[in-house]
C-alpha cells in the first residue's frame, strides 16, 4: 500500500518556520546570538551495553565520564559504567549499530537504537556556564569538567546527561534526557537563558 | 546537604541519591520462617556511629553503592561497590573524597 | 493624612559634608513617609533620610506599642521595620530610599503619634512572660475571638495579595573560599586567599565593603581606600554587597542571599565552598535599664554611622555612657557635629546610668551619682556581641570569655576559619595581619579539598600533584582585650526590643522554674523576634545567669540556627522546577481539546469530552488510546528467565518466542508491587511492561537485584518507555483497522492469537511491535511505534479508521472499560498491605519455585483465610455510584470492607464496583452495606466474578 513517507518529530515543538531535514521536522531558524540552543534530537543515538574490560570497551576507547570523537566523526560518550552512547548523523543508526555488532565481544553485549527514546539539545556560547549554573549543581569549571567531560546529574530536577563538546574553541554542551521530558528541559533552559539572550538555532545536518 | 562520594562519579550532592538502607544479609527464603524473614525486613541496627548502608545513585551512574557513614558527623570513610560485585573479583575503588585522610574533621 | 507636594520638613538635622559620607548631595529627591513628603539624598537609607528631617519615631513596639526610634541604625535595628509600598517588614535602616517610595509605619492604629494600644504600656506589668499562654487559654470557644483581637495588636506589615510577581532566582556556585563579611578583616582575607590562587566569593551585608572603617576617622578611611583598591585589583574575587551568608550546612553547603542585582528581587546562591571564612565582625550590645527603648537612646555605632555615613546629627544635647573606644570615638564625632556633649559617663571609672525619662523622646538621664541631666540623646557603648551563627552551624559551641566579656569559638572544623573581631582584638594592623594569614590558609585548605574532589571524579583533569603538601600558614594569635562586663544596670528595662521582653520577664520566668536559657527563650520569646538574638542574646544570658546565681559560662547561650538574616519566601521558592512528561501525540490531544489529567509527571488525556460515549465506541466499533506512559523495559541476555522467575510470582521458563504473559510482582514483604505483561521478541530479547506510575520503581528495583544480589546474571536492562509511542487499538473492529495499515504481519486469529507479540511495519514505520492483550475486554492490539513517528501513527489510525467509527478514548474511559471487565489497578484497588491471594491471583503464585521475592511471606499468606479479599460489588440501586473509599459496614459502625473502584457503566447501564470485604462476606450473592461518606447507607451484592461484563472473556480472544 502507498504510504507517504512518515515525518519524524522531536518531542520539542520546533520554533517556526519549520523545514524537514533528513526526514525530521526541524526549526529553520538561524541565530548568531552569543548563547544558542539547538534541538539535536534528529541525531542517531546508539546505546551500547558491555563489560568495561571487553573487546567493545577497547574498540570504543572511551571510559565512563569522558567523551571523544571516533574515527568516523561519531561522538562516543562514556555515559555510564559499562554503558556508551554514540551520537552520529541522522539516519546512520543502522550503520553504526552494524559496526558495533561486528566487534567480537566475548561477554554479553547489547546494541540498541535509542534515537527515539531521547531528546538531545545543544547549547553553545561562553554564557553556557552561567546558564547551567542556574539549573545544575555540577561545577563547570575548566579543571573539574574540561572539554570531553561526560556527566549525568540533575538539570532542573531532571536526570540529564551532559557532555561538554566545545565547538571552534567555544564552550558547547550536549544535554540529553529521556524523550518525554524533552520539552520540559528545553523550556527550563530557555527560561534560565532568558537573561543571557538565549536564541534558538535550528538543526542542520550532519549536526555532530 | 552532604556530599556523598560515589565510587564511579566522585563526590555528588546527596540529593542525587536515594537512600536504600542499612546493608543486611538476605536470608535463604527456603530456610527462613516468616518470623526470621520479618526481622530481615523490618529490624535495623540504627547505630549512633558507623553504619554500612546502600545508596542508589539515581541521578548519576544509576549504580547501587555501599558506604560506611558515621551517623553523628556524616563522615563517609568508605564508598565502594556492593558486596556481591566485590565477590565477583572487582577491586574496591578509590573513593572520591569525604574521607578524613588528614586534617581531622575535614569533610572533603 | 494628605499627600503634600512640597516637603513638609527640611533636612534640619543634616550636617555639612563628611569625608566618608555615602550620600550624593547632588541628587536630591522626595519620598513619602506616613502620608507626608520628605526630602532625601541618593545613598540615604529610609531611616537616615527621616532622621535628617528630625523624625525620631519609626514604629510602635510589638507588645506594649511603645514609640520606638532607631537603636543600631543597621540592618538588624528592631525599631526601624517599615512597610515600603506593598512590601512588609522592610529593614528601614538598611534599605536605601528611592524617589517616590511610599513608606509607612507598621501595626499602628490609628497613627504613629497617637497609638491607642500604647495603653498596654501602662498595663505592662500584666503582660509578663507567658501572659498570652496563661490568659487566653479558657474558654476554648473564645479562641477565634482572641485570635482576631490579638492579631490587631501584632506589629507586622501588610501583605498584599495583588503584589506584582517579582523574579526570584537561584543559582549554584563552587567557590574555593567564601568570606562572610566584607569588613577590613574579610577584605584582607579575601585578598590573601585570591593571591594564593583561590576563587573567592566575598559577601557583605551592607551596601559597601568596609565594615566599621566606613564610619571611622581619617586614618580608618585611608585604610579603607587601600583595602578597597586591593580587592578591586586582585583577580579572582567576586564581591556581593547587600548580600548575606545565611547558612552553613554539612560539607560547607553555604546559602548566600544576593540582593544587589538589577532585575532580580533576590537570588539564592547555593554554594559548595571548599572553605568558609567567617568575618562577621562584632555587633554592639544595648544596655538594659529603665527607659532604654526611649527614642533617643542609641548605640555608639549608630551615632557614628549617622554622623559619618549620612551626615545626620543624632540629637542636640547628648550624654554618652562609654565603656570602650567606640564610645570615646562617638564623643569625638558628636563634638565635631555641633552636638553638645553635656556629660560623658565612663563605665571604666565606675560611672553608670540608671534610667532615662521621657515618652516619645529622651528628656533626661539619671546617673548613678544621683544627678539628672536634661538632654535629648543618650549614646551607650557597653560592649559587643560576637555573631557566631555560622560557627554554630558548623558545630561550634562558643564559650564565654570573662576578660573580654564576649563569646569565643571553641571548635571549628577544618573547612571553617574566622578572622576579625570575632576571632580576637588588636590594632587594625594586627587584625589585618591575622586576616591575611587566615585567608592564605583558607586558600591552602581549599586547594587541598579541590585536589581531593577532583581525584574522585572521572571527568576532571588529573591533579598535577595530588599529594603536594604545602605547609600550613602560620596564623598569628590575636590578643584579647579586657572589657567591663556590662549587661543590665540597676533598673529593669527592655532586653528584646523586637519582642518587647523585659529583664523583669526573664527574672519572673526563672522564678516560675524556667531555669535553662533554652526554656526561657521559648517561654518568654526572648531572641525569637526579627533581631534573632543579634542584639539581645548575651544580655538575656547574663540576666539569667544573675537570676540563677550561675556564671555566664555556666548558663551558656542559645544555639544560632539558619537563617542568619530573614529570608523572603520568594527567594526560597525561586524558580520552580517540576518536570512534566508528554507523549508524542500530545499536540493532537491538545488540538482535540482533551481534558488533561496529571498522572505523576505525565500529562495525559483524561477524556475528549464524553467518556461514556468513548466507552461505547470501543465496545461497538474501535477506539484508540495513548498509553505511552506504560513502563517498558528492553531486557536482553541468557539469564532473563531467571530474573523474571525471581521478580514475578508466576513461572516464566517456558515463555516461547512470540508469546506474552501477564505477571504480578510482589516485594519482599509479599505485597503486590506492580503488574504487567512481558513478551519474548527473540531468543534473548524481551520487553517487560510496568504500570505508568510503577515504572521508575520497577526499573530501580531490577537494578537493585542485578547490582547487589545477582551481578553474575547476564542481563542488560534498558528503559524504552518513551522510545516507543504506545497505542492501544481496542474494539471489535480493531483487526479490520490494523489490516489496512500493517505490512507483513498475518493478523488472522490463528496466526496472531490472544497473548502473542509480533514485530513489523505499520503505517510505513519500521521497527514496531504489537501484542494482543485485553485490558478493555475487547479484541485489542497494543502497538508500540518508534516514538518520533507516534503522531504520524495516531493520525494514520484516525484517518484510515474513519469509516469504521474509530475515535480516541482517554484514561477515564479506559478505567470504566477495565472496571466493567473487573481488572484491578495496582495502587487503586490494592494498597500497602494487599497480597496476590487477596486479589484472587493465588493460583498464579508458584510456591514450588526455588526463590523469588517475598516467598516466605507468600507461603504465610497462602495458608490464611482471615484476610480481606477483593470482590466485585453491585449496588442494588443501579443508579447510585458509591464514591470510591466508601466504607462497607456492619452493625452500628464496624468496618468490614471498602469500595476501591466505582463507576457508572455505560455498557451495562448501571453502577459497578470493586471492593475489599471481610472473609465472611466473600461468597457471591452476599449482601453488604455501603456507608456513603455524606450519610446514608445502600445495599450491594457480591458478584460471582470481578468482571461485570463478559466474564468468560470471549470478546478479547476473538
Amino acid at each position: 500500500m502507498a504510504e507517504t513517507a512518515p515525518v519524524a518529530r522531536s518531542p520539542i515543538a520546533p520554533v517556526p518556520p519549520t523545514t524537514v531535514e533528513h526526514g525530521w521536522e526541524v526549526s529553520a531558524r538561524r541565530s548568531a546570538a552569543e548563547l544558542k540552543i539547538t534541538d539535536c534530537t534528529p541525531l542517531a543515538k546508539i546505546l551500547v551495553l558491555a563489560s568495561t574490560d571487553g573487546e567493545l570497551a577497547r574498540a570504543l576507547g572511551v571510559p565512563f565520564g569522558r567523551a571523544a570523537r571516533g574515527a568516523s566523526g561519531t561522538l562516543v560518550v562514556g555515559s555510564g559504567p559499562g554503558e556508551w552512547l554514540l551520537l552520529a548523523p541522522p539516519g546512520t543508526a543502522p550503520e553504526v549499530m552494524g559496526c558495533m555488532e561486528e566487534v567480537a565481544e566475548e561477554g554479553l553485549a547489547s546494541v540498541l537504537d535509542a534515537t527515539h527514546g531521547r531528546a538531545l539539545l545543544r547549547i553553545s556560547g561562553a554564557l553556557t556556564v552561567a546558564l547551567l549554573s542556574k539549573v545544575c549543581a555540577i561545577d563547570f569549571a575548566e579543571e573539574v569538567t574540561p572539554n570531553g567531560a561526560a556527566i549525568r546529574s540533575s538539570v532542573a530536577k531532571l536526570v540529564t546527561d551532559i557532555v561538554r563538546d566545545d565547538r571552534g574553541g567555544s564552550r558547547s554542551y550536549l544535554l540529553h534526557c529521556e524523550r518525554s521530558s524533552g520539552q520540559y528541559l528545553f523550556d527550563a533552559l530557555m527560561d534560565a537563558g532568558d537573561e543571557f539572550g538565549i536564541e534558538v538555532d535550528g538543526f542542520v545536518g550532519p549536526g555532530i | 546537604m552532604i556530599l556523598l562520594p560515589c565510587p564511579y562519579c566522585g563526590p555528588r550532592n546527596v540529593s542525587e541519591f536515594r537512600y536504600v538502607g542499612e546493608v543486611s544479609e538476605r536470608p535463604d527464603p527456603n530456610e527462613t520462617g516468616v518470623e526470621g524473614w520479618r526481622t530481615f525486613l523490618y529490624t535495623r541496627n540504627n547505630p549512633s556511629g558507623w553504619t554500612t548502608e546502600t545508596w542508589f545513585h539515581r541521578a548519576g551512574c544509576r549504580q547501587h553503592i555501599v558506604t560506611e557513614r558515621h551517623t553523628m558527623t556524616n563522615e563517609v570513610r568508605v564508598s565502594r561497590l556492593p558486596e556481591a560485585q566485590l565477590r565477583g573479583g572487582q577491586e574496591e575503588r578509590a573513593t572520591g573524597g569525604n574521607i578524613a585522610s588528614d586534617g581531622g574533621g575535614a569533610t572533603y | 493624612m494628605t499627600t503634600q507636594t512640597v516637603p513638609k520638613t527640611a533636612m534640619s538635622m543634616r550636617l555639612g559634608p563628611r569625608p566618608g559620607e555615602v550620600i550624593d548631595r547632588g541628587r536630591e529627591f522626595t519620598f513619602t513617609w506616613n502620608g507626608d513628603e520628605y526630602p532625601a539624598y541618593r545613598g540615604d537609607t529610609i531611616i537616615s533620610a527621616l532622621a535628617a528631617c528630625g523624625e525620631r519615631i519609626f514604629s510602635r513596639s510589638f507588645k506594649y506599642h511603645r514609640p520606638r526610634g532607631l537603636l543600631s541604625a543597621s540592618f538588624v535595628d528592631p525599631g526601624c521595620m517599615v512597610q515600603v509600598d506593598d512590601e512588609p517588614n522592610v529593614r528601614g535602616a538598611h534599605r536605601r530610599v528611592e524617589p517616590g517610595m511610599v513608606v509607612s509605619p507598621q501595626g499602628v492604629w490609628p497613627s504613629l503619634e497617637y497609638d491607642v494600644k500604647s495603653a498596654n504600656g501602662a498595663l505592662g506589668r500584666f503582660i509578663s512572660a507567658g501572659f498570652y499562654y496563661k490568659t487566653f487559654i479558657k474558654p476554648r470557644r473564645l479562641w477565634p475571638v482572641y485570635r482576631r483581637m490579638l492579631r490587631r495588636f501584632s506589629a507586622g506589615g501588610k501583605v498584599s495579595p495583588n503584589s506584582a510577581q517579582g523574579y526570584f532566582d537561584k543559582r549554584y556556585a563552587h567557590p574555593d573560599v567564601i568570606v562572610a563579611g566584607g569588613g577590613p578583616a574579610g577584605m584582607a582575607a579575601a585578598v590573601a586567599a585570591a593571591e594564593s590562587g583561590a576563587q573567592v566569593l566575598l559577601v557583605e551585608e551592607e551596601h559597601e565593603l568596609g565594615g566599621h572603617l566606613r564610619w571611622g576617622n581619617e586614618a580608618d578611611l585611608e585604610a579603607l581606600r587601600g583595602l578597597r583598591d586591593e580587592v578591586a585589583r586582585t583577580p579572582g574575587i567576586e564581591v556581593m554587597t547587600n548580600s548575606v551568608v545565611n547558612g552553613r550546612y554539612d560539607d560547607n553547603w553555604v546559602a548566600v542571599m544576593q540582593r544587589n542585582l538589577p532585575h532580580v528581587e533576590e537570588r539564592l546562591v547555593k554554594a559548595r565552598a571548599k572553605t568558609l571564612v567567617a568575618a562577621p565582625g562584632l555587633i554592639e550590645r544595648p544596655y538594659v535599664f529603665e527607659g532604654n527603648d526611649t527614642p533617643g537612646v542609641i548605640l555608639s555605632t549608630a551615632a557614628r554611622r549617622l554622623i559619618n555615613l549620612y551626615a545626620v546629627k543624632p540629637g542636640t544635647r547628648a550624654v554618652v555612657f562609654s565603656a570602650n573606644g567606640s564610645g570615646d570615638a562617638a564623643v569625638e564625632d558628636l563634638g565635631r557635629s555641633d552636638v553638645e556633649v553635656v556629660r560623658v559617663v565612663d563605665a571604666r571609672m565606675g560611672g553608670d546610668v540608671v534610667r532615662v525619662k521621657g515618652g516619645k523622646g529622651v528628656r533626661s538621664v539619671e546617673c548613678a551619682d544621683g544627678t539628672e541631666i536634661e538632654c535629648d540623646l543618650l549614646v551607650t557603648a557597653v560592649g559587643w556581641t560576637a555573631p557566631t551563627s555560622l560557627m554554630n552551624m558548623a558545630g561550634d559551641r562558643p564559650v564565654y570569655n570573662e576578660k573580654a566579656a564576649r563569646f569565643f569559638s571553641s571548635y571549628l572544623p577544618d573547612d571553617v576559619l574566622t578572622c576579625g573581631g570575632i576571632a580576637g582584638d588588636g590594632t587594625l594592623g594586627e587584625l589585618l595581619a591575622h586576616a591575611s594569614a587566615t585567608g592564605g590558609e583558607a586558600a591552602r585548605r581549599a586547594a587541598k579539598s579541590a585536589r581531593r574532589l577532583r581525584g574522585g571524579s572521572p571527568q576532571a583533569t588529573e591533579a598535577q600533584d595530588p599529594e603536594s603538601r604545602t605547609p600550613p600558614e602560620e596564623i598569628p594569635e590575636l590578643p584579647v582585650y579586657e572589657h567591663p562586663a556590662l549587661f543590665r544596670g540597676r533598673t529593669h528595662g527592655i532586653v528584646d526590643f523586637s519582642e518587647d521582653v523585659t529583664s523583669k520577664d526573664l527574672v519572673a520566668a526563672e522564678k516560675e522554674g524556667y531555669d535553662s536559657i533554652e526554656l526561657v527563650k521559648r517561654y518568654t520569646t526572648v531572641t525569637m523576634g526579627p533581631a534573632q538574638g543579634k542584639l539581645e542574646t548575651v544580655n538575656a544570658v547574663a540576666i539569667m545567669a544573675a537570676a540563677t546565681g550561675r556564671t555566664i559560662a555556666e548558663t551558656g547561650t542559645t544555639v544560632w540556627r539558619p537563617p542568619y538574616a530573614p529570608v523572603t519566601l520568594g527567594a526560597l521558592a525561586g524558580r520552580i522546577f517540576e518536570p512534566v512528561r508528554y507523549s508524542p501525540m500530545q499536540p493532537w490531544h491538545e488540538r482535540r481539546g482533551a481534558q488533561p489529567l496529571v498522572a505523576g509527571a505525565w500529562i495525559r488525556p483524561d477524556h475528549y469530552g464524553d467518556p461514556a460515549s468513548e466507552v461505547l465506541g470501543v465496545r461497538k466499533n474501535v477506539g484508540i488510546i495513548d498509553v505511552t506512559p506504560l513502563g517498558k523495559f528492553d531486557l536482553r541476555g541468557p539469564d532473563v528467565p531467571r530474573l523474571l522467575n525471581h521478580l514475578y510470582v508466576n513461572k516464566w521458563d517456558n515463555l516461547g518466542v512470540g508469546a506474552v504473559r501477564y505477571g504480578v510482582m510482589c516485594l519482599e514483604d509479599g505485597v503486590v508491587f506492580d503488574d504487567g505483561v512481558t513478551g519474548r521478541l527473540g531468543p534473548e530479547r524481551y520487553i517487560m511492561t510496568a504500570t505508568s506510575s510503577g515504572a521508575a520503581g520497577v526499573w530501580e528495583w531490577i537494578d537493585n537485584w542485578l547490582q547487589t544480589a545477582h551481578p553474575e546474571w547476564r542481563i542488560h536492562i534498558t528503559p524504552v518507555t518513551t522510545a516507543y509511542a504506545s497505542i492501544n487499538v481496542a474494539g471489535p473492529k480493531s483487526r479490520e483497522l490494523l489490516l489496512r495499515l500493517t505490512d507483513g504481519v498475518d493478523l488472522s486469529p490463528d496466526a496472531f492469537p490472544y497473548m502473542r507479540v509480533r514485530t513489523g511495519r505499520i503505517a510505513g514505520v519500521d521497527g514496531c511491535f504489537m501484542w494482543r492483550i485485553g485490558f478493555t475486554g475487547e479484541l485489542s492490539y497494543e502497538i508500540h511505534v518508534p516514538a518520533a513517528y507516534g503522531l504520524h501513527m495516531w493520525e494514520a489510525l484516525m484517518q484510515r479508521g474513519a469509516d469504521l467509527g474509530v475515535g480516541p478514548f482517554g484514561v477515564e474511559a479506559q478505567r470504566i472499560l477495565r472496571l466493567e471487565k473487573g481488572h484491578f489497578i495496582v495502587g487503586q484497588d490494592t494498597d500497602g498491605l494487599t497480597g496476590p491471594y487477596d486479589v484472587g491471583l493465588g493460583r498464579m503464585v508458584k510456591l514450588d519455585k526455588d526463590d523469588f521475592t517475598g516467598k516466605p511471606e507468600l507461603v504465610w499468606q497462602s495458608g490464611r483465610n482471615d484476610r480481606f479479599r477483593l470482590v466485585g460489588l453491585q449496588p442494588h440501586d443501579g443508579s447510585l455510584v458509591p464514591p470510591e473509599a466508601s466504607q462497607i459496614v456492619q452493625g452500628k459502625s464496624e468496618i468490614v470492607g471498602r469500595i476501591t473502584s466505582s463507576r457508572m457503566s455505560p455498557t451495562l447501564g448501571r453502577s459497578i464496583c470493586l471492593g475489599f470485604v471481610a472473609p465472611h462476606l466473600t461468597t457471591p450473592g452476599t449482601k453488604v452495606i455501603v456507608q456513603l461518606p455524606h450519610g446514608g447507607r445502600i445495599p450491594a451484592s457480591v458478584t460471582p466474578h470481578h468482571a461485570h461484563y463478559d466474564p468468560e472473556g470471549t470478546r478479547q480472544r476473538g
